[in-house]
């Protein structure tokens, strides 16, 4: 019996519109929480009519925290597309201004989004507990916090001209060459970047150190998990085969992005406008898995750059090298992920080609219906064109990274509202709790939503002796 | 004197143009240092004070019903209103989708994109924001202050704050004008 | 004259001048955008509008003549609010996404407006009528929403190029911009010669290839001419990052006046054919890469071990100092023969009787700007050659008369004020029989129509346009032989004579009347053993290079693969058009200075530098002096 509803409007410190509501009994038990996401745009409609060339400049306003893992994978999906592929040097460059992003986003998302909880504590007084608190708290570490965020951002503007919704790759490469001057600019910082990237490394472990109990009991379940690798299975961000791991960490499938489709289905139900990716074969809910950050680190087997590799050891020697579940740990995973991007930033610019100025395959050949594939920070992000034969695009289908998490971040919300809301009282830091559910993951719900409305949930409700009362959905 | 306040929302945007505020880099520390930010995506407050704030930033153009209330709510509760971003100004790209009817769009999304197993069928739950015609923010509320930009750059955006939390309204001209 | 004061300053102008073009000198900025210095004034759009002293309302001043003591101000409070207006009225029609748009942040005209205006926003709301993207063209996109109907599109169309496709259908909000007659760009009479393309102020007319390639100020631009004929239209070359973006047209080229036709401006953005990187020798039945002091022995050794049996063959797209430098090695080496690639027994033929003349007979493009009757035959010059046919058909508004003579359906049928369909065997005749009806030797109209099976009345109203004393341009040009090449030639000289017609011939490709002066042969038979052959970039046709193969042994200097380099000797590996400079001299005579617009790759070299380098590892010295031997040239048409 539902005596009491909390909403919590709107989740903060995310990407994107997202509401929560919680239901209570008279017990103080959680009836049911609900993960509403209010935002709808349409682009899968609106891009029909477009030209396919005009797709990386349109799809990166999907979202302004991601728009170059748009950008990139609507070039990706153009090359193959039009039937031509991008010169080594193009490739170069686009992977260096991914890792911009990588950089950029992960380091906000860390240091000021989910930052302030772990830093500030969950409990702090919400007039503070955001970046503004951390200045006041300890500038130093702020200031820092915001080179890491600039530092990824101008690789972004230097590569391509521009931090935000840059115009940079086309179908074929890209429009413009780096010069040695802008190598050796970006080059200069790196050192610095690894040490703030260490940093936030040192806090989480500190954090992680005094509140394992909360880590180890915060929203961790069972779930396969998904990313790119390179073609020994290490991490990989920019390009390459898709592998699917299962709950037990072994792999179940790897295949390349064009066939997603023979793999990746999308469940919808009556009351959620976010659909909810799935592994086909597995059926739904049971093929449901994880990307992004604490996905990625699960599905690969290594990571080719030595300081990523040798945190990522210790990452997963937690769980005696099974997979790890806890949704907490997506901050450490993320940091990893980060310091992976920085290597990789100093490992495209020593290629002698990154300054070649072949940045442009004009040959087509055309094929008329492509998908690009690109890890952005959030998680494995497709897009899929097809293409009239006078370069009009006909049929537009996304998935969004974030999306693939939904299922995830349902149960996110409910575990931790069920974990730590057991009593009448609910005070403000056990909600801000259950938004960290979310945070954790560190939706784009712009993202997920291009084409959205709402993201209920689904809670089980249980008795004392865990018999299943009622299955509440959110209408 | 109270330093002045700031509140900000995003609507039917991408967050680009809080991204870009983000961009300030380390004038966000002068910013703080001038104005009080008080309820932003990106805070933890969850709406601008009843009691009012002096500046009301909306990121992001008219697309729902719940847009429509938040614009409002803002507006009530600001003295200054800027519209930040080429979709608060002119509904920026969202505003492609009323090249086509609402009922088409969400059935291209929930019904035809080949990745959407046998479960696909739109979803008509009450309790969802009504979809409108996407609009800019001035169309519903008045608008003090327009700031374009796709995103606007973090230079002019540094400069409206700084015009605003000295007192004045920025006027947006020459290089800190520019709708791309 | 007219004195005119625009915001204080005073200035007398001619009778007729604009009130903006009188601001203009006086530099004086009035906003535009539905005017454009190359056409007529349309006066649509009112983004210019001015306070006229005594007048009631705004006026638009590209329309408005000034008149003596008109009083004119530019700069008013009541101005600025009504271009506002003017700007908001624009927005408020179409649809303006700029986040996106491919000009939008300095491409713009319209943006740019709205920026000078100061404006942050659109007071009056757009009710987003979806208008559709016609991207059925190969090279051009129009993409309607972002049309501001300023018809700068088809004014172009019309006064520039005079293939009239572009017009307007509908009225008031629904007014479109359409193709002929509302058929989709690509399968209208478009001729994709891309003028709108170069004058759409807005990114509603766009190319497939430049689309986010870099916006003006990112790129690089270099004026040099085309190389797609032998007009040698002035270009502008847009590039970044040493790649190649854009061409345009330069407005300020003296030839063409800023026209070009798609050969010209889309064609060298496809470039299919692959590039040759490095000097290579045959050795063992395959070529092997090797390095340019190998190969130059080599051909140093094949060209000694050949005195004397050996065929100059160059590409006609080839600069002057290239040709010179090759006419060395070919004398010094005892050449039989040197060929073009050419191959044209009409254009050689040109050439000889020149030789005949007692001074250049021919006119050039001013003569075609402003006659009242053109007569063509011999090629399809809107396939051909095209910006002549420009300056023809958009004569035809005007009264100008054109008269086709033509063996099969050109792309002139629709234009023409008289198609005469004559067998090309039958031409030398046909223009000797005509000749004799306009000098009246022959008065019998028709049994001359009779004799080739033509309407008397359209025979006797080519007679008739002849006889008429106007100004006459006759425009001959031909890729291929007839049964009798002399002949036509011989005929229309006198045909031309008898009409008191300028002739101009259009010759082949950009150097033709270059390589004539310097003495290459143009069409004949590769003679003797060996072949060295200057191909330049040019891409030639089968059976050009079918003839060729025909030599035992080649040398060839080439910038791309073709059959002629798979069965060579020696290959030496040259610049492109893009990428190096020269002098050219066109069909009517202008020496034209090409200029590098990229760097080539690999270990290229200059035709120029290429050819020198072998001349010097025969022992030759290169005394050639092109300038000297041009000058002592019959050319037929005058060299400037």
């Amino acid at each position: 019996m539902v005596t009491q509803k909390i909403t919590i409007e709107p989740v903060t410190r995310i990407e994107g519109h997202a509401k929560v509501t919680i239901n209570m009994t008279a017990e103080g038990k959680v009836d049911h929480a609900y993960f509403h996401v209010n935002e709808f745009r349409g682009f899968e409609k609106f891009c029909e009519g477009r030209m396919v060339f005009e797709m990386p400049s349109i799809t990166p306003r999907i979202c302004g925290i991601c728009p170059v893992s748009h950008h990139l994978a609507s070039a990706k999906t153009g090359d193959i597309v039009m039937g031509s592929p991008p010169p080594r040097t193009a490739t170069l460059l686009r992977d260096l201004m991914h890792m911009g992003q990588i950089i950029q986003s992960h380091g906000m998302h860390f240091f000021e989004l989910a930052g302030p909880d772990l830093i500030l504590g969950f409990d702090a007084d919400p007039a503070i507990r955001n970046v503004v608190g951390l200045i006041q708290a300890d500038a130093g570490l702020a200031l820092k916090a915001v080179a890491l965020r600039k530092y990824g951002q101008e690789i972004i503007a230097k590569v391509g001209g521009r931090k935000i919704h840059p115009t940079f790759a086309v179908p074929g490469g890209v429009n413009r060459a780096l010069s040695s001057q802008t190598r050796d600019e970006i080059l200069k910082n790196i050192d610095e970047m690894i040490a703030i990237t260490q940093a936030g490394l040192a806090i989480f472990k500190d954090w992680a150190a005094k509140n394992k109990e909360d880590i180890d009991k915060f929203a961790v379940f069972k779930t396969g998990y998904l990313g790119l690798v390179t073609p020994e299975n290490g991490l990989e961000l920019y390009q390459g085969d898709i592998r699917l791991v299962g709950q037990d960490g072994k792999e179940l499938e790897k295949f390349d992005s064009n066939n997603y489709l023979d793999y990746i289905a999308e469940h919808v139900e009556d009351w959620s406008y976010l659909k909810f990716p799935y592994y086909k074969k597995m059926g739904y809910p049971g093929g449901v898995y994880r990307v992004g950050p604490l996905g990625r680190l699960n599905a690969v087997d290594h990571i080719d750059t030595p300081l990523a590799q040798e945190e990522f050891e210790t990452y997963r020697a937690i769980n005696d090298g099974q997979p790890i579940e806890n949704t907490l740990h997506y901050h450490y995973a993320r940091l990893i992920e980060t310091l992976f991007a920085i290597e990789r930033v100093k490992v495209l610019l020593d290629d002698p080609d990154i300054l070649g100025r072949d940045i442009l395959n004009t040959r087509q050949n055309f094929k008329g219906e492509g998908v690009g594939v690109i890890e952005a920070p959030r998680g494995t992000l497709l897009h899929h064109y097809k293409v009239k034969e006078n370069g009009q695009v006909e049929k537009v289908n996304l998935i969004v990274s974030t999306g693939h998490n939904n299922w995830a971040m349902s149960e996110a919300v409910d575990s931790v509202a069920k974990t730590y809301i057991t009593g009448p009282e609910v005070h403000e830091g056990l909600l801000n709790r259950v938004e960290a559910a979310i945070r954790a993951h560190d939706p784009c719900l712009s993202c997920s939503t291009h084409a959205v409305g709402q993201m209920p949930m689904i809670i089980d409700v249980l008795d004392q002796d865990g018999n299943l009362i009622k299955e509440i959905k959110r209408d | 004197m109270a330093k002045p306040t700031v509140a900000s929302d995003w609507l039917g945007g991408c967050a680009g143009c809080h991204m870009s505020i983000l961009d300030i880099d380390e004038r966000i520390v002068q910013v703080v240092e001038l104005v009080d930010l008080r309820a932003t995506p990106i805070t933890d407050l969850k709406e601008p004070d009843k009691a009012g704030v002096t500046v009301g930033i909306l990121e992001g153009g008219i697309t729902n019903t719940y847009n429509e209330e938040v614009a409002k709510r803002m507006r009530d509760r600001c003295q200054i209103l800027v519209a930040l971003g080429d979709c608060a100004v002119f509904g920026g790209i969202p505003a492609m989708r009323n090249f086509f009817t609402i009922e088409d769009a969400l059935k291209r999304a929930y019904v035809d994109t080949p990745s959407t197993d046998d479960s696909g069928k739109i979803p008509s739950n009450p309790e969802l924001a009504k979809m409108t015609i996407v609009r800019p923010v001035h169309e519903i509320v008045k608008v003090d202050v327009f700031v374009p930009g796709c995103p606007p750059d973090a230079d002019i955006i540094f400069y409206v704050l700084a015009e605003l939390a000295q007192g004045r309204i920025p006027k947006l001209e020459n290089n800190n004008l520019m709708w791309n | 004259m007219a004195k005119i004061t625009i915001d204080g300053k005073t200035i007398e102008v001619e009778n007729g001048t604009t009130v903006l073009n009188a601001a203009r000198q006086l530099e004086i900025d009035i906003p535009t955008l539905c005017d454009h210095p190359e056409l007529t004034p349309y006066g649509g759009c009112r983004l210019c509008l001015v306070e006229v002293e005594g007048a009631r309302t705004l006026q638009p001043s590209c329309t408005l003549p000034a008149t003596d003591g008109m009083v004119v101000k530019t700069d008013t409070e009541k101005i600025h609010e009504a271009r506002k207006f003017v700007l908001s009225m624009i927005f408020s029609e179409r649809n303006h996404f700029c986040p996106y748009c491919q000009v939008s942040g300095g491409d713009c005209e319209l943006q740019n407006a709205a920026y000078d205006e100061d404006m942050t926003h659109w007071p009056i709301q757009p009710n987003w009528q979806p208008f559709p993207v016609d991207a059925s063209h190969p090279f051009i996109i129009l993409e309607h929403n972002r049309c501001i109907l300023c018809r700068r599109c088809v004014r172009a169309c019309g006064e520039l190029v005079g293939n009239f496709t572009l017009g307007f259908e509908e009225r008031g909000a629904d007014s479109t911009l359409v193709a002929d007659l509302g058929l989709p760009l690509g399968e209208s009479s478009c001729i994709g010669c891309g003028t709108c393309v170069q004058v759409c102020p807005t990114g509603s007319l766009i190319d497939r290839w430049s689309a986010y390639q870099g916006k003006e100020v990112e790129v690089d631009s270099t004026k040099t001419i085309c190389m797609g004929c032998s007009i040698g239209c002035g270009i502008d070359v847009l590039t970044r990052d040493n790649r190649l973006i854009r061409i345009e047209g330069d407005w300020e080229a003296e030839i063409n006046g800023g026209l070009l036709c798609d050969i010209g401006r889309f064609h060298p953005m496809v470039e299919e054919r692959e590039r040759l990187l490095t000097p290579m020798i045959k050795a063992d039945g395959k070529l092997k890469a090797a390095t340019w002091e190998d190969a130059l022995k080599a051909a140093a050794d094949m060209v000694s071990a050949n005195k004397g049996g050996l065929t100059g063959v160059v590409s006609t797209r080839a600069s002057m100092e290239a040709l010179g430098a090759f006419k060395a090695l070919c004398e010094a080496n005892g050449a039989q023969t040197m060929l073009t690639t050419e191959d044209c027994q009409a254009v050689s033929a040109i050439y000889q009787q020149a030789g005949s003349d007692s001074s250049p007979s021919e006119g050039g493009i001013s003569d075609l700007m402003d006659a009242d009757c053109y007569l063509t035959f011999g090629e399809d010059i809107t396939k051909d050659h095209q910006v002549l046919s420009f300056f023809a058909k958009r004569r035809i508004p005007e009264g100008a008369q054109l008269i086709q003579i033509s063996a099969i359906p050109s792309g002139l049928d629709n234009f023409a004020t008289v198609s005469l369909m004559v067998a090309d065997d039958q031409l030398d005749k046909f223009m000797v029989d005509l000749t004799a009806l306009v000098e009246e030797k022959s008065a019998d109209v028709e049994k001359t129509a009779s004799k080739y099976h033509l309407d008397i009345s359209e025979l006797q109203s080519v007679v008739d346009a002849l006889q008429a004393q106007q100004k006459t341009a006759f425009v001959f040009g031909s890729r291929k032989d007839f049964s009798d090449s002399a002949a036509v030639v011989t005929a229309a000289k006198g045909l031309a004579q008898s009409a008191n017609a300028t002739l101009v011939t259009t010759k082949g490709n950009i150097n033709s009347l270059g390589a004539a002066a310097l003495g290459y042969a143009g069409a004949g038979e590769v003679k003797g053993t060996l072949a060295v052959m200057l191909l330049a970039d040019e891409e030639l046709s089968q059976c050009i290079e079918q003839k060729f193969e025909k030599a035992d042994m080649r040398i060839v200097f080439s910038s791309y693969v073709s059959s002629l380099t798979a069965g060579a000797d020696v290959i030496f590996p040259v610049m492109n058009w893009l990428e190096q400079d020269g002098h050219f001299i066109n069909f009517d005579g202008h020496i034209l200075t090409q200029k590098a617009a990229l760097e080539a790759p690999g270990q290229v070299l200059s035709n120029q530098e290429a050819i020198e380098k072998l001349v010097s590892a025969l022992d030759v010295k290169n005394q050639m002096d092109w300038e000297k031997e041009v000058k002592a040239f019959a050319s037929p048409v005058k060299i400037a």
